[in-house]
């Protein structure tokens, strides 16, 4: 017998498709919640995204107490304590974050501070501090990419210490994440394509790293299946309903998959590199993905040659050697790369950015090299290596 | 039935042999700190006076070191000063037995959801990092890559017996002065 194991946990209730946002007010009342709070930010609400869940309540009769729609995009210890000051003030009963990761993140600590009370959300951070099931809580998410609405994790920068407090717990996890394509639907398509590429990345590193497992896998191959399927139809045509879902779906199942397997060097990497150039999180995951996979190759190469049944569809996969599998799989991620660039200038490297200079590569292996998802990298990686790596996604 | 009647022993054995490697590791581990510059290098990033616990849950064995400054660790034994910063904890005598006796790499039981970090997760990767290290040196190859994620390419025979070997004697040293004591 073996020493494998593995643990996989998702009690998140996911309600998708079309018309999907008429299904809050039941699932609301389900859970005796009546007195809502959207948590939200300005983005969201100038595109006209909350009118749809607004008037879904509405026409159930369900009144939407409060809106909160100043969340920033790197959300603060002071806007959940503000946020928590509303909810109490109006009575709510429960949270709805319509948003990305910003949004969702500090839905999540609201819900800390407003179920635990006080108003101190630092006293929390850390994992398995919470012991309680917190208020009701469901998550809309508007871009497909983060996985936020099925993670158990959230991120606060705490200004005045100047530190970013994680918090981890399965209460974290909202009640019900509803995927509707009528939230990503006016996504621009340079976002459209780095969210994407987070849910891509998210997917192949639960596929490749220390801690997949079957349930995992399950997930991780279903959203880059998606991924490669839809995301080009959808940078064509970006009102593809259909498209939309599935990529939305993609997100979702992609962040089910990492969240139950970790990720490991291009989150390290990209953590490091949105830490000290401030460049977006999904497009540092497209940047770095091939240029990680070719460093783990000969520790990944069996799971990553399967994916090439799930990258290029199945014709693709027969025809080419089993030897030569893994290669083909990162060949096509490049590919996928190249078109995207073709059509919304993705970055395809560091230069490319614009933003990063090569003095700063070695600041970012440093910074990479102490990230939590370092280890569980199917490969021990040292300074040296994460410099390698970085020189090669530099130009 | 023989193992049913065995299973006290057994798990006896279990606690004894992680108590005695986690003295083994603690000792070790202020000799590494002492030995070898590029441990130093690592543990030197450690605020002073910040306290590494690794211990099975919830009141099993323990070890705590304390960095005392310019990269030094100090090996406290299974008890801290005061509360610690960072604590490494496996979730079950079972889990820390794996592990400590080789049969399971440190890396793969975080994969596995064996054991849970308590603490700042930069500074756990890094003492994790001090951990490999350690046991490069002071394994015989075999054993060392059941140990660690990937055994050093660097790390050549002479200067794996002569860390080793210091290493070793620090320990000894140290052993010795606290029966002692």
């Amino acid at each position: 017998m073996t020493n494998k194991y593995y643990e996989f946990f998702c009690p998140v209730k996911v309600i998708a498709g079309k018309a999907a946002l008429e299904h809050i007010p039941y699932e609301l009342t389900g859970l005796a919640a009546k007195r809502p709070m959207i948590v939200t930010d300005k983005g969201v609400r100038a595109a006209g995204l909350l009118d749809p869940v607004i008037a879904a309540c509405e026409e159930s009769g369900l009144e939407i107490v409060a809106i909160y729609d100043d969340v920033p995009p790197d959300s603060s210890t002071t806007v959940v304590r503000d946020i928590a000051k509303v909810y109490r003030k109006e009575k709510c009963d429960s949270i709805i974050a319509v948003g990305g990761g910003s949004a969702i993140d500090t839905g999540k600590a609201v819900n800390i501070l407003v179920s635990e009370g006080g108003d101190d959300i630092a006293k929390y951070s850390g994992a398995g501090i919470l012991k309680h099931p917190l208020k009701p809580f469901f998550v809309v998410p508007t871009t497909a990419g983060t996985g936020s609405e099925v993670t158990s994790v959230a991120i606060i920068s705490d200004e005045k210490k100047g530190v970013k407090l994680p918090f981890s717990s399965s209460f974290l996890l909202p009640n019900a994440a509803i995927i509707d394509p009528r939230m990503t639907l006016t996504l621009p398509p340079h976002i459209t394509a780095a969210t994407a590429m987070d849910a891509m990345t998210h997917a192949t590193e639960a596929f490749t790293c220390m801690a997949k497992n079957p349930l995992s896998d399950a997930y991780a191959t279903a959203a880059i299946k998606k991924v490669s399927h839809s995301l080009l139809q959808v940078m064509d045509n970006p009102k593809d309903e259909d498209g939309r879902l599935e990529l939305a779906q993609a997100s979702t199942m992609a962040g089910i998959a990492f969240s139950n397997s970790m990720v490991g060097l291009v989150h390290s990497l990209g953590h490091a590199t949105g830490a000290i150039c401030h460049l977006p999180h999904g497009l540092c995951m497209s940047l770095y993905l091939p240029y990680v996979l070719e460093f783990n190759l000969e520790s990944i190469r069996e799971p990553l040659g399967e994916l090439l049944l799930y990258l290029e569809g199945p014709e693709v996969y027969s025809a080419t050697p089993a030897a030569r599998r893994a290669e083909a799989s990162i060949s096509a991620i490049r590919k996928l790369r190249d078109a995207l660039y073709k059509r919304c200038e993705l970055p395809r490297t560091l230069k490319e950015t614009g933003k990063v200079l090569e003095s700063q590569l070695d600041a970012i292996a440093e910074m990479a090299l102490d990230d939590g998802s370092i280890m569980f990298n199917p490969r021990e990686v040292t300074l040296e290596d994460a410099r390698t790596v970085l020189r090669k996604a530099w130009a | 039935m023989l193992v049913k009647r065995l299973q006290p022993m057994i798990s006896h054995a279990r606690r004894s042999y992680v108590g005695l490697m986690f003295q083994v590791m603690g000792r070790a581990l202020q000799a590494i700190s002492e030995v070898d510059e590029k441990t130093r290098n690592e543990t030197r990033a450690l605020p002073e006076g910040f306290l590494f616990e690794m211990q099975v849950m919830p009141n099993g064995p323990a070890l705590i070191v304390e960095h005392t400054g310019d990269g030094l660790l100090y090996y406290h034994g299974d008890s801290a000063p005061r509360p610690v910063d960072l604590s490494i904890q496996f979730k079950h005598l079972t889990h820390a037995f794996l592990v400590l006796s080789f049969q399971e790499k440190t890396s793969v039981a975080f994969a596995n959801d064996r054991m849970l970090v308590d603490g700042d997760v930069s500074l756990a990767v890094r003492m994790t990092r001090v951990l490999n290290r350690l046991e490069s040196f002071i394994l015989p190859k075999l054993v060392a890559q059941r140990a660690v994620k990937e055994y050093p390419a660097n790390l050549h025979l002479p200067e794996k017996l002569m860390s080793a070997a210091r290493i070793y004697l620090k320990v000894a040293t140290n052993l010795v002065e606290t029966v002692r004591a």
